[in-house]
């Protein structure tokens, strides 16, 4: 079995991932996709700390079923707005979503 | 799980490939109940369709490869292959063929949960009912994307309407069982088998069976729910540009799926393995499966199809709330003390 | 020697992440995004946890990534290209200093300090009951709130979407 630092480095690495991502694409979909590779690697810290935890506890599962949960409703909400601004402004380079008028 | 631990030597590797390829569970998948299985299986469904189909509207149906027509499937097969395979110009073909394969594996990987015996189960998993449904969730994203990577509108409009139909069914299917998750407490498919039996589940569980039933014939896409393959409107459907050996993939992919999902009704509904001794368990699993498949197929020979809006709001509001209903009936029937019936 | 099934299931995990960042076509970077997110589940699945991987499946792959590739199919323009993707420049590469800095200064805190060994304890499996128990006691008031959420999130969802129709609604609204 894997030591719990290998599963702290892959879920770092995959944030690391997904901050590079926010910071530097300006298609708002690939926001999107920034975000959910982030709560996705919250996810696997939880779900890896609840295993090596002595004795293994419950609770990281709750908290992921809760967070896998609540990523697919920002997610839905988030697809909206991009729709909605698409159809507002012609576009979703979020470069150019820069006014908040119209 | 493998840990390998430093480099390996050819005579290691040698050795672990021939353990991997005797072991049961390799030979299990890949021959009975496994590929092969569910390839031949398939296969016959298809012959088993076009015989029962010809019945219902008083034909005969094929009657001159082999005896009564059984070898029609592979001629079938075999006019696929050599058939050219054409794509059009701008149609992304990688996407295309990656997405048809996607589609074979998918239809494939709910069998490795259907038991065909007492302890006889590919793998034995204690989530294997939320596994198959895991499964068949993932089937709208991958015919969306063959009809969006085909560029052409109808098959991107049958894409987008089979998206909408296996989508809308998909909580109705997942509420239909509950009330049997309940009766029995596990998602285990071979406990749920060993529950019934005193009983098969389709007695108590009518209303469960009939919306499951529903939800299943709208998630294979047949009719009366075949709008995404409605042939006077949509030529084939997101399968419009498939041809040759893709179509032929596609196309047993449909079957497979088909035979996959009356395998699951059987082991939901219908006890499973369970029957007379003198047949031995995985017959009575292929019986009663074909059995169902059948039911289905003279369903597709006798219904009109539905109107796509009234498909939507059967699926999204009154399955859901026959579903309900459902739920409410077994609630009543184990505060009446009356799940030992059910319990092993 | 590290575990290989480990290792594989992280290498598709970050493979098709920065697969799916780095894509041309947006369609791609979605599908890349859907095999990351399954690398994910078999990681679970690898932990234990089987029931959150297949939520996990259900959920991200089955739905928010059907939502997602739907999205991308309605944003186009008549040309069929949505916005070109310049090069990254001067952003991307200090946003890579930025990510590869965050994510070295969260790894090392966390393994530094972290109150527990770091070899994983016997684990013969946590029975599903305890999840239902747990979700049915101490957290039915969290999975109410939930299912309200959710109840709002698709009323919201629907009525950011919906289209102003200026003429009134003809009689094939049945």
């Amino acid at each position: 079995m894997e030591p719990l630092s290998s599963y702290i480095i892959l879920s770092a690495a995959l944030l690391g991932i997904g901050i590079y991502g926010l910071v530097s694409k300006r298609n708002a979909i690939r926001l999107l996709f920034s975000v959910e590779l982030i709560v996705n690697a919250a996810n696997i810290n939880f779900v890896a700390f609840a295993r090596y935890s002595n004795p293994p506890m419950l609770t990281g599962w709750n908290i992921v079923f809760f967070s896998i949960a609540a990523a697919a409703m920002e997610a839905t909400v988030g697809l909206a707005l991009i729709l909605v601004a698409f159809r507002l402004n012609g576009t979703i380079d979020v470069r150019r979503l820069n006014r908040l008028r119209g | 799980m493998t840990c390998l631990q430093g480099l390996p030597t050819l005579q290691e590797i040698v050795n672990l490939v021939l353990r991997i390829i005797t072991s049961r569970t390799f030979l299990e998948v890949v021959f009975f109940p496994g590929f092969l299985n569910v390839m031949l299986s398939a296969a016959f469904l298809t012959w088993l369709e076009r015989k029962v189909i010809a019945r219902v509207q008083l034909r005969i149906g094929p009657l001159y490869a082999g005896i009564s027509g059984i070898l029609q499937p592979i001629a079938d097969g075999v006019k696929l292959m050599f058939k050219e395979t054409i794509f059009p110009e701008l149609a992304d073909t990688k996407l295309l063929m990656l997405c048809a394969l996607g589609l074979m594996l998918l239809a494939f990987a709910p069998a490795v949960a259907i038991p065909f015996g007492e302890g006889f189960v590919i793998a034995n998993m204690d989530v294997g009912l939320v596994y198959v449904f895991a499964v068949l969730s993932l089937f709208p994203s991958v015919i969306l994307l063959i009809g969006w990577a085909s560029n052409s509108k109808y098959p991107f409009l049958g894409g987008l309407r089979s998206l909408f139909q296996q989508v809308a069914y998909e909580i109705p299917m997942w509420l239909s069982v509950l009330g049997i998750v309940m009766l029995t407490g596990t998602l285990n498919l071979t406990k749920i088998v060993e529950a019934q039996q005193r009983l098969w589940f389709v007695v108590p569980q009518v209303l469960g069976f009939a919306v499951f039933f529903t939800a299943a014939l709208a998630e294979l896409e047949r009719t009366p729910f075949d709008l995404p393959e409605a042939e006077t409107e949509l030529v084939m459907g997101w399968m419009t540009e498939l041809s040759g050996v893709p179509f032929m993939i596609g196309f047993l992919a449909m079957y497979t799926k088909l035979y996959v999902m009356s395998a699951l009704i059987t082991t939901l509904f219908l006890g499973g393995w369970s029957g007379p001794g003198f047949v031995p368990q995985p017959v009575w699993v292929l019986l009663k499966t074909f059995l169902v498949a059948s039911v289905i197929v003279v369903i597709r020979g006798s219904f009109p199809r539905v109107r796509v809006d009234i498909l939507l709001k059967t699926g999204w509001t009154r399955l859901l709330l026959l579903a309900l209903v459902n739920i409410l009936v077994t609630v009543a029937l184990i505060s009446f003390g009356l799940d030992w019936v059910w319990r092993i | 020697m590290p575990d290989i099934v480990f290792l594989t299931l992280s290498g598709l995990v970050i493979v098709s992440a920065i697969f799916a960042l780095e894509a041309r076509e947006l369609i791609y970077g979605a599908v890349g995004l859907a095999f990351s997110l399954i690398g994910v589940a078999g990681l679970f699945i690898l932990l234990g946890a089987e029931y959150l991987a297949m939520f996990q499946v259900s959920v991200y792959v089955g739905a928010v990534v059907v939502l997602i590739l739907f999205t991308i199919m309605l944003v186009r323009r008549e040309s069929g290209r949505i916005v070109e993707e310049e090069e990254p420049g001067r952003l991307g590469r200090a946003g890579i200093l930025v990510a590869g800095l965050v994510a070295l200064a969260v790894a090392g805190a966390v393994i530094l300090v972290v109150p527990m060994s770091l070899e994983a304890p016997e684990f013969h499996g946590i029975p599903l009951r305890e999840l239902g128990r747990y979700l049915a006691s101490s957290y039915a008031v969290a999975l109410v709130i939930l299912g309200i959420l959710i109840g709002a999130t698709v009323v919201g969802g629907l009525t950011l979407v919906k289209v102003e129709r200026e003429e009134t609604n003809s009689g094939a609204a049945q």
